[in-house]
């Protein structure tokens, strides 16, 4: 027969959860930041491993171009529905390629891939990177005296930066496809006047902060998912945590960091 | 062994060494030397400390109080899961632990397939470490830890896990590593046939400290307490008392 140790019936106390989880989230930020540092500073003298970056590369973009499509192409597709809707009922369906992509280039593309990036890399690179803390083969390139950020981190990093901003112009393009097939289809607007009004529109400076965004959201997806991986440890069951808890913050910061970025450059003023 | 020279320095010293994680007391005061050539034997119950004296030598962890001299920077660690990188082939295991040396392509081939030779697996340069079997990455695991000519070898567990016969040859290989070598080796373990084997002396461990000291042959016969018990592995005597009681 097994006696398990009586359990805790009070209930937890709130303003002490609270208090803890400001703590464990302060404690992340300042992990991120170093780690963030000690990458660029490793990036900044050209310390990159170009072998393992291509890998890199494959694994974070391009097994991420088939699953990025297909979510962009539905996206652009209900956002135009949407869209087309209300504009023809105003009479302004000329102007539904201009609404469709400025939604795209601003907000849809870079969010779209950062969400599914940090959902499909974030979580497997935080479970790759625990599994190696916890395996102890972090503390054999330790003993080996080869850096785990230069080693791992950097080529995450330098990959992602080149594939997460290329994955959100492609589902920007990829929903621009899907909105001329509304328009068409929905509205009869004909393609020719759908990308005349895309013209009109959108301006260059859309375009930098689209690139913006995916930079930020590349940063925080590898940061967060490698910091939360190099400072766990444990068992099978921490795998699970980390890889959760990647996710919920790299989700949070992006959508957070998307605000900031547009109030800063879109703020009517 | 090989003679100790009069007024030989050991490779390797450990002074009064105190650790702590939280509240808990691991070591508490450990102290001793290891000589070039020699295979100490770290012996003791789970939880005693062994492999925190393992960690704190390589530098993956720093004492709360105490000193560890090394007159050697070359260390060589064999994990108790061998912790060979899954994603890399056994070649690129080895060649990570070159990197620093900046060898050239040619030299740094030649210096794995000797390692692998020296452990028996040459042409195995190419597979992956998932590929191999338990006594094979072992083996892998022991030719990154001495790709460099480590003079201070440090072994984790090495045959726990294993079956007799492929303890009995990682043991083999342990003894012929130390003698070609001449390294100051220290072999944390459990397993009677790895300390009577392979160890020139061994130390007792328990609750964060040594406490018996002396050869193998000494300590299979020792009328100690806590070797005796350690020794025979009997439920009898100061370790572990009352650990199954309430």
């Amino acid at each position: 027969m097994t006696t398990s140790a009586p359990r805790d019936k009070r209930l937890p106390n709130p303003y002490r959860m609270v208090e803890d989880q400001f703590a464990i989230g302060v404690q992340l930020l300042g992990q991120v930041l170093i780690l963030w540092f000690q990458t660029l500073s490793y990036m900044v003298r050209g310390q990159i491993d170009l072998k393992e970056t291509v890998r890199q590369a494959y694994m974070i973009g391009v097994l991420s171009f088939v699953v990025v499509g297909i979510t962009a192409l539905f996206t652009g597709f209900a956002m135009s529905l949407q869209i087309s809707r209300e504009l023809v009922q105003f009479g302004a369906d000329t102007a539904i390629g201009g609404v469709v992509s400025l939604a795209l280039v601003r907000e849809i593309g870079p969010i779209t891939a950062g969400v599914i990036v940090a959902g499909r890399v974030g979580s497997s690179v935080a479970a790759e990177l625990t599994t190696m803390m916890i395996t102890e083969q972090i503390d054999a390139l330790k003993v080996m005296r080869v850096d785990p950020v230069k080693f791992l981190v950097v080529p995450r990093y330098t990959a992602a930066l080149v594939m997460i901003p290329t994955l959100s112009v492609y589902a920007m393009f990829i929903g621009l496809i899907a909105g001329i097939v509304i328009a068409q289809g929905a509205a009869n607007v004909p393609p020719d006047t759908f990308m005349d009004s895309v013209k009109q529109t959108i301006l260059d400076r859309d375009f930098s902060v689209h690139f913006l965004k995916s930079i930020i959201n590349a940063t925080l997806i590898i940061m967060f998912s490698c910091a939360i991986g190099l400072h766990t440890r444990g068992g099978a069951e921490d795998v699970g945590i980390a890889t959760t808890r990647t996710i919920v913050w790299t989700m949070i910061s992006i959508f957070i960091l998307n605000f900031v970025v547009t109030s800063l450059t879109y703020a009517p003023r | 062994m090989s003679p100790r020279k009069p007024n030989e320095q050991p490779v390797l010293e450990l002074k009064n060494i105190h650790k702590s994680f939280g509240d808990r007391q691991i070591l508490k005061g450990v102290s001793f030397n290891v000589y070039a050539g020699e295979m100490l034997g770290l012996i003791g119950p789970s939880g005693c400390g062994k492999s925190t004296i393992l960690k704190i030598i390589c530098g993956l962890l720093e004492p709360d109080e105490g000193e560890v001299i090394k007159r050697s920077d070359e260390i060589g660690l064999v994990f108790q899961g061998s912790a060979l990188l899954n994603s890399l082939t056994v070649r690129e295991n080895l060649a990570i632990a070159l990197q620093r040396r900046k060898l050239g392509k040619g030299e740094e081939n030649r210096i794995i397939s000797e390692r692998l030779k020296m452990v028996g697996l040459e042409g195995y340069e190419d597979y992956s470490p998932t590929k191999l079997s338990g006594g094979q990455q072992k083996r892998t695991s022991f030719a990154r830890a001495i790709v460099n000519d480590p003079k201070i070898i440090l072994y984790d567990e090495p045959t726990t896990g294993l079956d007799p016969v492929m303890s009995t040859i990682i043991e083999d290989y342990m003894i012929e590593l130390e003698e070609k070598l001449q390294a100051a080796c220290i072999v944390v373990t459990h397993q009677y046939s790895t300390w009577t084997r392979a160890a020139d002396r061994i130390l007792l461990m328990h609750a964060g400290k040594i406490v018996w000291e002396g050869t193998p042959e000494e300590g299979i016969n020792s009328e100690d307490q806590y070797m005796k018990q350690f020794a025979h592995a009997t439920r009898e005597g100061p370790m572990l008392a009352g650990a199954f009681e309430g």
